[in-house]
């Protein structure tokens, strides 16, 4: 679904009039996200910089049609704001909020998964169709349309990737921060058969962390899919210390589980260029990609 | 965030699975209150696994060994975490199990795993910790998936298993755990017990965990980097007391990936720290802590800040960052100022103004390439 995402499909943004609802409804317009509708608890009858407020999803899905929707509230009220998304039939949720905790994005996960929906975050930046859309708050300046597919759990390092593909010109054909909490949403496994099956994207860029076990999850779906295009890598957290968690909840190792050598070891059997620096990992994609014809 | 033993037992305890009796100490001095009359198990409360191949628990006869296995432990480094308690239990004996109870994130539900072999390597085994049952994460579910792995012990043994993992499922679920082990669970005739408990919270749970957010706040010394969370709303960890480059940087990922490059070309940096540049509001404090922090170790020989600025306003950071260092006046090193987004060239020139001593670069290449040098005494 995140492939067929244009400036064109509405979208709807639960907890508009908060703080962060208000000034990112504004950054996503301008960037060229349809804002169909707000999502309030207290509606505000003026709207948000014209975008009508409603009460609850349901309604606010029969008036707009909106299939799409982006959380922008506390963490404690998310689980009840994608419940709300869920029941009135919203087919993909973007929760940016960090601190979610972790059995409430356990339910989450289930109650997307019954329904059959697309769950991304939460701890994300969002995700970003360059050129046409974006939901959440990747920075403008990191975003181009281009060749490669981003997948990344942290925000930042992936600002950083996609900022330098930026000035070497080049750019990105789908972004999604899959965000750096343990239990989630879509994972970068999830995302091989999109990504590979997506006309406009001629490579990957996963950037990962250690902790969990996402990136092996990701080497056994390449094992399984085949290489279809090149993958460049990099994983954060390599002088990690066991027990200590640095900022993200999920880049936590316990022995070899989720260590850095399990995941590249793993990454690199599956045919993944994997970089132990940034420079090194734009290097070769622009290397790679800088005199291919960029496709929008 | 991985408790210490001694508080993952107290939750086990509360929760109704019996623990040996024990006795924390904390200060070298005090070992008269030993539980029973020994032998004794002196271990090492470090938040980490595999303590026991690290050379954090001793088995002690006498009440002397104990004192001694305590000096020598309190105030090591074990597996990179400085052990400030020992938790002495009296030796116990029975056969041993391993049984966990943990979050399973790709199935969202929990993950049961109970192996009557027992052993010290399970933990590090990415093999074993995948196997198991997975079942919903309600307690119902969970007692019937220990019980149903536990049918390979005979009937009173699989009563005691199926009840105690009953239990640690509850306290699993009840109280928003990622994890709860005991590895090993001892098994007598009649009942079993943990001689280990490895339990992880979930830190963006304490809000509504009373119970976990009173263990944390009883221990500031051990659970540090989980005070200055709580407290003060960002990440600061230090990795090393002994560091010589000061990160002040935002974004776990960006902060986690700088250390690795730095430890690459054979810097060591002192911290990990995911500032937060959004929530500061136009108010210098959060800086004000880093840099305090910063400069009351002496090996520190730059600070290295390093900013993204996707929303953030660059030229507001710039003056924040300015009345910070303005407001540090014990910081005595080379500040370089990597700044790259909104407002940058208007950053620039508020640093130049203000703080003509700041270094500050557009490239992270640069930026690094000069940290290095400053660190390795090359001047330039």
């Amino acid at each position: 679904m995140i492939q067929t995402l244009t400036h064109e499909t509405p979208v709807l943004v639960q907890g508009i009039t908060g703080r962060m609802g208000r000034s990112h409804t504004r950054l996503m317009q301008a960037y060229g996200t349809r804002i169909v509708g707000g999502v309030s608890a207290q509606p505000d009858k003026a709207g948000v910089d014209g975008v009508h407020v409603f009460g609850d999803c349901r309604s606010a899905v029969a008036a707009t049609g909106a299939a799409v929707s982006i959380v922008m509230l506390p963490p404690f009220q998310v689980r009840q704001a994608v419940d709300d998304a869920l029941s009135a039939g919203i087919r993909l949720i973007v929760t940016i909020a960090e601190g979610v905790p972790l059995h409430d994005a356990m339910h989450i996960g289930r109650m997307a998964r019954a329904a059959n929906a697309l769950w991304v975050g939460p701890s994300t930046p969002g995700i970003a169709v360059p050129g046409e859309m974006k939901l959440g708050f990747l920075p403008d300046v990191a975003l181009r349309p281009g060749p490669f597919a981003i997948m990344s759990k942290s925000g930042t390092l992936s600002y950083e990737v996609g900022y330098r593909l930026v000035r070497a010109d080049l750019g990105q054909s789908l972004w999604v921060g899959v965000g750096g909490d343990p239990v989630k949403g879509l994972r970068f496994a999830d995302l091989v058969d999109p990504f590979f099956s997506h006309a406009q994207t001629e490579a990957l860029i996963l950037i990962g962390e250690v902790g969990g076990n996402e990136e092996e999850e990701f080497a056994d779906s390449i094992a399984r899919h085949g290489l279809k295009k090149p993958v460049y890598a990099i994983i954060a957290g390599k002088e990690a210390k066991e027990g200590i968690s640095m900022g993200h909840a999920g880049a936590l190792t316990y022995g070899d589980v989720g260590s850095f050598a399990s995941k590249v070891r793993r990454l690199q059997n599956a045919g993944v260029y994997v970089f132990e620096t940034i420079e090194g990992l734009v290097n070769a994609c622009v290397r790679d990609f800088a005199s291919a014809p960029t496709r929008t | 965030m991985l408790l210490i033993e001694a508080d993952g037992k107290k939750l086990l305890a509360a929760y109704g699975i019996p623990v040996p009796r024990g006795h924390l100490v904390t200060n070298t001095e005090s070992v008269e209150q030993l539980p029973g009359t020994g032998p004794w198990m002196v271990k090492a409360q470090v938040p980490v696994g595999g303590r026991g191949k690290a050379g954090g628990i001793l088995r002690c006869d006498t009440r002397e060994s104990v004192s001694f296995a305590t000096k020598a432990l309190i105030g090591r480094r074990l597996k990179g975490h400085e052990v400030r308690a020992c938790l002495v239990e009296e030796v116990s004996t029975g056969e041993e199990r391993y049984l966990s109870v943990m979050v399973d994130p790709p199935s969202y539900g929990i993950r049961v795993i109970y192996l009557a072999g027992g052993g010290v390597d399970v933990e590090t085994s990415a093999g074993e910790a995948r196997s198991g049952r997975i079942c919903s994460p309600d307690i119902h579910a969970i007692t019937a998936a220990i019980a149903e792995i536990a049918s390979v012990e005979p009937a009173r043994t699989r009563e005691v298993i199926t009840e105690l993992g009953r239990r640690l499922g509850q306290l699993v679920i009840e109280r928003e755990l990622v994890l709860a082990e005991i590895n090993p669970l001892f098994v007598g005739a009649q009942d079993g017990w943990a001689g280990d408990a490895k339990v992880v919270v979930d830190l963006n749970a304490l809000d509504r965990q009373p119970e976990i957010r009173a263990l944390i706040d009883a221990r500031p010394e051990i659970y540090l980097d989980a005070h200055r969370k709580i407290h003060e709303g960002f990440d600061y960890v230090e990795l090393n007391p002994h560091g010589e480059i000061g990160l002040l940087t935002t974004g776990a990922g960006l902060s986690m990936m700088l250390i690795d490059e730095l430890t690459t070309r054979g810097r060591r940096p002192l911290n990990f720290c995911d500032v937060r540049t959004s929530q500061l509001r136009g108010n210098p404090q959060r800086l004000l802590r880093v840099l305090g922090w910063m400069a009351e170790r002496p090996s520190l020989r730059v600070v290295f800040v390093n900013i993204f600025a996707g929303i953030t306003d660059l030229r507001e950071f710039a003056g924040l960052l300015a009345a910070a260092l303005d407001g540090t006046p014990d910081l005595h090193v080379p500040v370089v100022a990597r700044l790259v987004g909104n407002g940058a060239e208007g950053a620039r020139q508020i640093l130049a103004e203000r703080r003509p001593d700041v270094f500050v670069e557009e490239s992270m290449e640069t930026a690094l390439d000069r940290v290095t040098a400053t660190t390795a005494g090359i001047v330039q």
